[in-house]
């Protein structure tokens, strides 16, 4: 354990403690008491003294956080209000289809963007790299639920090959082969969207990052030294282009997490952004906090976890003898 | 250096503004039936019709070459100077000849006449559950409305049917135009694109000058502040500010600068760490000018070309974080914005309609203002630091 990740730790549970308190905070500023949403006005006001004890709202603010901060650590949220189902069990069922959707698109648009940015700053002024400029340019100014919503158009009710909303059908069908086909076919068009739109921008990020490594000196030694182009290219500049382009992973994680909450919608799937978008429309702030704690955390988890990699990927850091930059 | 998007910038600023009132269709009255695709699509459904008759023109004919209209209403006053004996005649398919109006004793005619009406209908000899259309109107051929008898001296008869199609871009699900609808859009966007962007990059000159230049631990505590704030999906704190909030145009702008300014902030700061070194500034101190002077009058012109830059490349976020909001349904029902367009087209029935006339127009919208400002962004950048230029053409 050296100070590197003493340092991380202290930053995610900064991140953590601020999503904590935004929550405490935002849901109390709203206009009116929780309770009198609740309790009928004509009630005398010992009863709604006595509503406000049950709820623990006369006890000090500062107290009142720390049962807060206790039972968001231990995953307690309460009740929702449109279900009448602990919240928590609501949102357990959902993280599976989040992390299922995030991860593979993800995967898939690091993988794609990747190789072809690799290719591209290969062969400079060819086809390939204008490809890659334009679809990256393209990525930045589309909005993702338009693309979502004409492939939506085209492919599932134009010409139905896939399905038009949900995550699995109703019926399941039985087998478990047959469900985890099933549930592949349901995710295809929206994490395929997702690598769509991701994979542009994270191409021109590695031709850059590439092309500027190519032409470092230690290129043109391993050329000298007559190894063979895969190797050059794979071995020695692409891994040292690694630990920025984890950094860009780092800073691309929050604008993933809510383009997962779109397409959630759009596609109308059985996940954390959906819940979260129904809790707030429904006025259902148990379950709205929850949601957005849960999508924070889920944030901050990868967050870890791309510096984590980044500690494999940079000798620097691994040693713990960090360079100031 | 003239850029196409500069132009293009105009072109749109020109639409926004004057747009409204050269179209003559308001935007929140229904003028065709649901879901109706724009006329030059193919299909046997009709446009819309809507002539009048008057005692200058007492006589409409046309070819009809789609499939009957669902309704036809007739309705109007026309007056005359004698006591009139006059009728309204409508030639129909096969040259059959319907009276659909027979004028009174009095010099004042008052025709008001829906085709559902069953009395209307009796009198062509279609059943009650018939439609009086199939008998007025039929395809490829002819139809023919004429005031027959005495000529009136003043007064006016609207006809009209409601379109099967209509104008450039056809109705959404509560049969409004459009084009009005997405002329509308284009003003809600500039809006809250330019708007929440200023608010965002003053936000950012204060903090990142003033982090910046002041250094120290101020400096690495709003760095740090920057950094936490950075590593949180902003789109789910809109949706629950804005769902707390409430939905109104002024305070999207406002939540939407407020989660914004740190990529300025940071910007804005670098620049400011470099010139506080510089020998200029130092000069400035020995002679004793204040922090705030030197902040004002020479750090913020210095850092204005590299903020206009930043500013026109922030404008597309803003532009997209509010057609996300609006496309998720946190946005001001009232206020036309095109993912509030989105948003009804993706949750009122336009993919089982087949409507992609709802679909492409909003979308192709945002994405082309988005490229705009990019492009002119980027022409900005070239100008504030000409060093890019270079890099290009080498």
């Amino acid at each position: 354990m050296n100070s590197y990740w003493i340092r991380r730790f202290a930053g995610a549970l900064a991140v953590l403690l601020l999503i904590i308190t935004a929550n405490f905070f935002l849901f109390r500023v709203m206009p009116g008491d929780a309770v009198s949403t609740i309790v009928d006005p004509r009630f005398s006001p010992e009863a709604k003294e006595k509503m406000r004890h049950l709820f623990g709202l006369d006890l000090p603010l500062h107290q009142q956080f720390f049962i807060y901060v206790r039972r968001m650590l231990s995953f307690d949220f309460g009740i929702s209000f449109l279900s009448q189902r602990p919240v928590w069990d609501e949102i357990k069922s959902r993280i599976p289809n989040t992390l299922a959707l995030l991860g593979t698109s993800l995967l898939l648009s690091s993988a794609i963007g990747t190789w072809l940015g690799v290719k591209a700053a290969r062969k400079r002024g060819g086809f390939l790299e204008k490809a890659v400029i334009f679809s990256g340019s393209i990525s930045f100014s589309f909005p993702s639920f338009f693309v979502q919503l004409v492939l939506l158009l085209l492919l599932a009710y134009t010409f139905p090959v896939f399905p038009l909303r949900g995550t699995v059908s109703i019926p399941m069908p039985s087998g478990t082969l047959p469900r985890v086909i099933d549930y592949i076919h349901h995710l295809i068009l929206p994490a395929g969207s997702l690598v769509l739109l991701g994979f542009g921008s994270w191409a021109i990020y590695v031709r850059n990052l590439m092309v500027k490594t190519l032409g470092e000196d230690f290129i043109l030694l391993a050329r000298a030294r007559g190894l063979s182009e895969d190797r050059i290219i794979w071995n020695h500049a692409f891994r040292s282009t690694l630990p920025p382009i984890l950094t860009i992973f780092l800073l691309a994680l929050p604008g993933i997490v809510s383009g997962a909450v779109i397409t959630e919608t759009v596609f109308s799937l059985h996940g954390v952004g959906k819940f979260l978008l129904d809790s707030i429309l429904g006025h259902d702030y148990p379950s709205a906090g929850a949601a957005f704690y849960i999508l924070g955390l889920l944030t901050i988890a990868s967050n870890l976890a791309a510096d984590a990699a980044c500690t494999l990927a940079d000798p620097r850091i691994r040693v713990g003898k960090r360079a100031e930059r | 250096m003239p850029r196409w998007s500069f132009a293009a910038f105009f072109i749109i600023v020109a639409a926004a503004i004057a747009g409204p009132s050269l179209l003559q269709t308001d935007p929140f009255e229904s003028v065709a039936r649901p879901f109706a695709p724009p006329v030059w699509t193919g299909g046997e459904e009709g446009p819309a019709l809507a002539v009048s008759l008057s005692p200058s023109k007492t006589l409409f004919e046309k070819k009809w070459n789609w499939s009957p209209p669902e309704n036809i209403s007739i309705r109007g006053t026309l007056s005359f100077e004698e006591d009139p004996s006059a009728s309204l005649v409508w030639t129909g398919p096969g040259g059959e000849r319907f009276v659909l109006a027979v004028s009174g004793d009095t010099r004042e005619w008052l025709i008001d006449i829906d085709a559902r009406d069953v009395s209307f209908k009796a009198s062509l000899g279609v059943p009650p559950f018939g439609n009086a259309t199939s008998v007025l109107f039929r395809n490829h051929e002819n139809i023919r409305v004429e005031i027959e008898g005495t000529t009136p001296s003043a007064g006016k008869i609207e006809i009209r049917t409601p379109g099967g199609k209509w104008g450039l871009m056809g109705t959404d699900q509560r049969g409004r135009d459009v084009l009005s609808l997405f002329t509308e859009g284009i003003r809600i966007s500039l809006i809250v694109g330019l708007a929440a962007t200023l608010i965002s990059s003053a936000l950012g000159l204060l903090v990142g000058l003033s982090s910046g230049y002041l250094g120290g631990k101020i400096d690495s505590f709003i760095m740090r502040g920057v950094d936490v704030l950075l590593s949180i999906p902003v789109l789910p704190i809109l949706m629950v500010i804005v769902g707390i909030w409430g939905k109104g145009l002024w305070q999207l702008i406002l939540i939407l600068g407020l989660f914004s300014w740190m990529g300025t902030a940071r910007t804005v700061r670098s620049l400011a760490l470099t010139l506080r070194e510089s020998c200029y500034v130092e000069n400035l101190r020995s002679i004793g000018a204040s922090p705030w002077y030197i902040l004002w009058r020479h750090l913020v012109p210095e850092a204005l070309p590299v903020l206009l830059a930043a500013v026109t490349l922030g404008v597309p976020g803003a532009i997209l974080a509010e057609a996300g909001l609006s496309f998720l349904g946190l946005s001001d029902p009232r206020i036309i914005s095109w993912g509030r367009m989105l948003h009804e087209a993706h949750g009122f029935g336009a993919f089982t309609a087949g409507a992609w006339w709802l679909i492409l127009p909003p979308g192709i919208g945002i994405s082309v203002i988005c490229l705009v400002f990019l492009d002119m962004g980027r022409a900005l950048e070239e100008i504030a630091d000409p060093r890019l230029v270079k890099g290009n053409r080498k």
